[in-house]
């Protein structure tokens, strides 16, 4: 494992911010949007310029673990002005909800387009140690618990399996007439971040959500994690 | 193979610490117990009060046996426990601490169990328990189980292995076996399980040729990571079906993903579960239900079901459980048809489900069970017989059960029904059948059946 990665890990205290989880992504070649941290509007617009429209615009902060209900996240912004009338609004709500937030900076991210949303997580358990999670049903996700559950780690076949047993499986295989996606990478991201919870022994519970899942592909569209002995 | 665990599966000699000459008193029952199972080496009753126990001579203490005893069953106090465990350092191999009142209780209790298990460990002694029921072991004719046989049956000899925490769940599971004639390999109750764990079990039993399956009764656990690990090495030669309880208790863990939120303590058993194929039970029925169907059967690695019945509503019934649980109801291959249907009358429809009608006869049954499960075609099949038909006679379970082995594949009894139907099942059972009341159960048990081999 990358030095540098535990080396990140060990001063850390809590949760990681998003471009540390990225980071830890990108690491195990995960596919994640491409993006920058920026700290002021100028920033902002030179990234998204850089990277082309539309975008998104995160709030990058320790202690904003739920980044839309607090304001944290505008979405789909076409041009600069979007992105100008995006960035003041998002300052004032989080004033507004999140006071005492420390805010680091935002986020610019390119705006990934619409695919089949799954959930992949992860988390160490007390007795089990750690495991891996599979889940059908973006957000609506802790409604329907459309999710299947195995230790850590899991081959290929396993995650494949995993899939196979939640009800949103067909989701992902052309459901009504829709592209197949490329289920064998998405298991593959199953696999590597069960890795990941093995090999990086300090963190508690890891979870890309969404992954977008695409007929050629998978970009992990927003990741938390959160550390061992860190509340 | 040489296993620490050895005092309990093949002790050579057992002392019963807290031997009683009073008939009723638990100690006493164990006495009782460990006769009647035919026990055949020395057993020592200890007790300072008595200089006899249903005429053996009785010792003082642990110390004046003379030689080191494999197994001592602690029927004592748990005041005296602790005591008695320093006293058996070095001259016991093997403990089952029957007594209560540790850890189960509270605080003091926690302490006390400390103290014990120190004890233990200090004296190199392994333990059992404690608050548990011990053993019942058919394969070294060891009953340790303090309640009178007339109240709770033993099982006869067999090869289902039960490894319970709980004492009362595994008495409840071995008498209703023993009704049904079902054989056990050993049966453990391990209580608080301050040493001996259900991981050590396992570890046993993947080497004991005695046992075929296991069932596990689960409160929980300790050691999650080294019970997955036994229990896998296990279900690589043996079937492992488990029960966990307590699924939907306070296990809300403090978390800050979705993942967090949705991992209820049931999640992790049921990954740990997978990750060892060990079968998922959801309940006591499916307890007795899995052991009735490994009793008689081999577990299979396909889900090709054929159904045979005289009742076809019973027969669609069946298919409609079947394809609920994963099984597949394969149509019947022409040649198969053509073989057939100069058997029955014209107007037979012959596919799968076969229904028979009421004109059915045993020696329809019987070819066309073995028709079908000739070859490759299926792998398991269940039988719905329904006893109304007149021409059946009681030759039929018999009937079944020959064309069954020569098949060499599972063959489920479905026989639900009143008094008349009721008074045959233990014709079927006589038979060798695994039979089952009720479609849901008999499906149920075909899934258990295959569920091992779905799951690699």
């Amino acid at each position: 494992m990358d030095n540098r990665i535990q080396e990140l890990l060990k001063e850390k205290r809590g949760a990681l911010i998003e471009p540390e989880v990225m980071e830890i992504l990108s690491e195990y070649a995960i596919t994640v949007p491409r993006s920058s941290v920026v700290k002021d509007l100028e920033g902002a617009r030179k990234a998204a310029a850089a990277m082309g429209y539309p975008v998104v615009l995160k709030v990058v902060s320790r202690d904003i673990l739920h980044k839309s209900e607090a304001g944290g996240v505008a979405v789909d912004l076409g041009d600069g002005a979007e992105l100008e009338d995006a960035w003041n609004e998002m300052r004032s709500r989080l004033k507004e909800r999140a006071p005492s937030a420390d805010i680091e900076g935002f986020l610019v991210e390119e705006m990934v387009p619409r695919g089949v949303e799954v959930i992949v997580g992860a988390l160490r358990d007390e007795q089990f140690g750690p495991a891996v999670m599979f889940g059908s049903g973006g957000t609506a996700v802790e409604l329907f618990k459309d999710v299947s559950f195995r230790l850590a780690p899991v081959d290929r076949e396993e995650a494949l399996e995993m899939m196979r047993e939640c009800r949103g499986y067909p989701l992902l295989t052309g459901f009504r007439g829709a592209q197949p996606c490329d289920v064998e990478t998405v298991a593959d991201v199953i696999t590597k971040l069960s890795i990941i919870m093995c090999e990086l022994d300090r963190l508690k519970e890891l979870e890309i959500n969404p992954l977008v899942a695409y007929p050629d592909g998978v970009v992990a569209v927003d990741a938390r994690a959160t550390l061992v002995g860190g509340e | 193979m040489e296993s620490s665990l050895d005092p309990f599966f093949n002790p050579r000699s057992i002392a019963v610490v807290g031997a009683s000459a009073v008939p009723g008193k638990l100690s006493r029952i164990i006495m009782e117990s460990l006769d009647r199972s035919g026990f055949a080496g020395e057993v020592y009753p200890v007790n300072p009060k008595y200089s006899e126990v249903m005429g053996r001579r009785c010792y003082p203490d642990i110390g004046s046996i003379g030689e080191c005893v494999d197994l001592a069953v602690f029927a004592v106090p748990a005041s005296a426990a602790v005591r008695l465990m320093k006293e058996a350092s070095g001259r016991v191999r093997g403990a089952i601490v029957i007594s209560g009142g540790f850890s189960e209780t509270g605080r003091e209790g926690r302490a006390a169990e400390e103290e014990l298990k120190r004890a233990a460990k200090e004296g190199g002694v392994r333990v059992i328990g404690p608050n548990c029921m011990g053993i019942y072991d058919t394969v070294s004719s060891v009953d340790t189980l303090f309640v009178p046989e007339d109240r709770v049956r033993r099982p006869p000899k067999g090869s289902i292995a039960v490894l319970s925490q709980s004492g009362s769940f595994a008495l409840t599971a071995m008498d209703e076996l023993a009704v049904e004639s079902i054989g056990v390999s050993r049966v453990v109750s391990y209580g608080n399980k301050i040493d001996v764990s259900e991981a050590d079990c396992l570890e046993f039993l993947a080497d004991d040729d005695a046992t075929r399956a296991v069932v596990l009764y689960i409160e929980g656990i300790n050691d999650g990571r080294r019970f997955v690990e036994a229990a896998k090495r296990c279900s690589e030669k043996k079937t492992l079906m488990a029960l966990k309880v307590g699924r939907h208790g306070a296990g809300k863990r403090a978390a800050s993903s979705h993942t967090g939120a949705i991992a209820g303590r049931y999640e992790l058993y049921r990954a740990a579960f997978k990750k060892a194929s060990i079968i998922e039970l959801s309940g006591y029925e499916d307890i007795i239900d899995g052991c009735r169907a490994l009793a008689a059967n081999d577990p299979v690695d396909g889900r090709r079901v054929m159904i045979v019945t005289d009742g076809g509503g019973m027969g669609v019934g069946i298919a409609d459980a079947c394809s609920e649980v994963g099984l597949v109801v394969v149509p019947l291959p022409e040649e198969k048809k053509e073989v057939l249907r100069p058997v029955f009358p014209g107007y037979f429809t012959v596919n799968n489900p076969l229904d028979l009608t009421g004109s059915v006869t045993d020696e329809w049954f019987e070819k066309a069970l073995s028709v079908a499960l000739d070859g490759d075609d299926y792998d398991l099949a269940i039988v719905a017989a329904l006893w109304g038909p007149p021409h059946l006679t009681d030759r039929l379970p018999e009937r079944l059960a020959g064309a069954a082995r020569s098949s060499g594949k599972p063959v489920i009894v479905c026989s639900p029904g009143g008094e008349y139907t009721r008074k045959r099942r233990a014709l079927f059972e006589e038979a060798g059948l695994a039979v089952f009341s009720t479609p849901e159960s008999a499906v149920r048990a075909a899934s258990i059946l295959l569920a091992r081999g779905v799951q690699r």
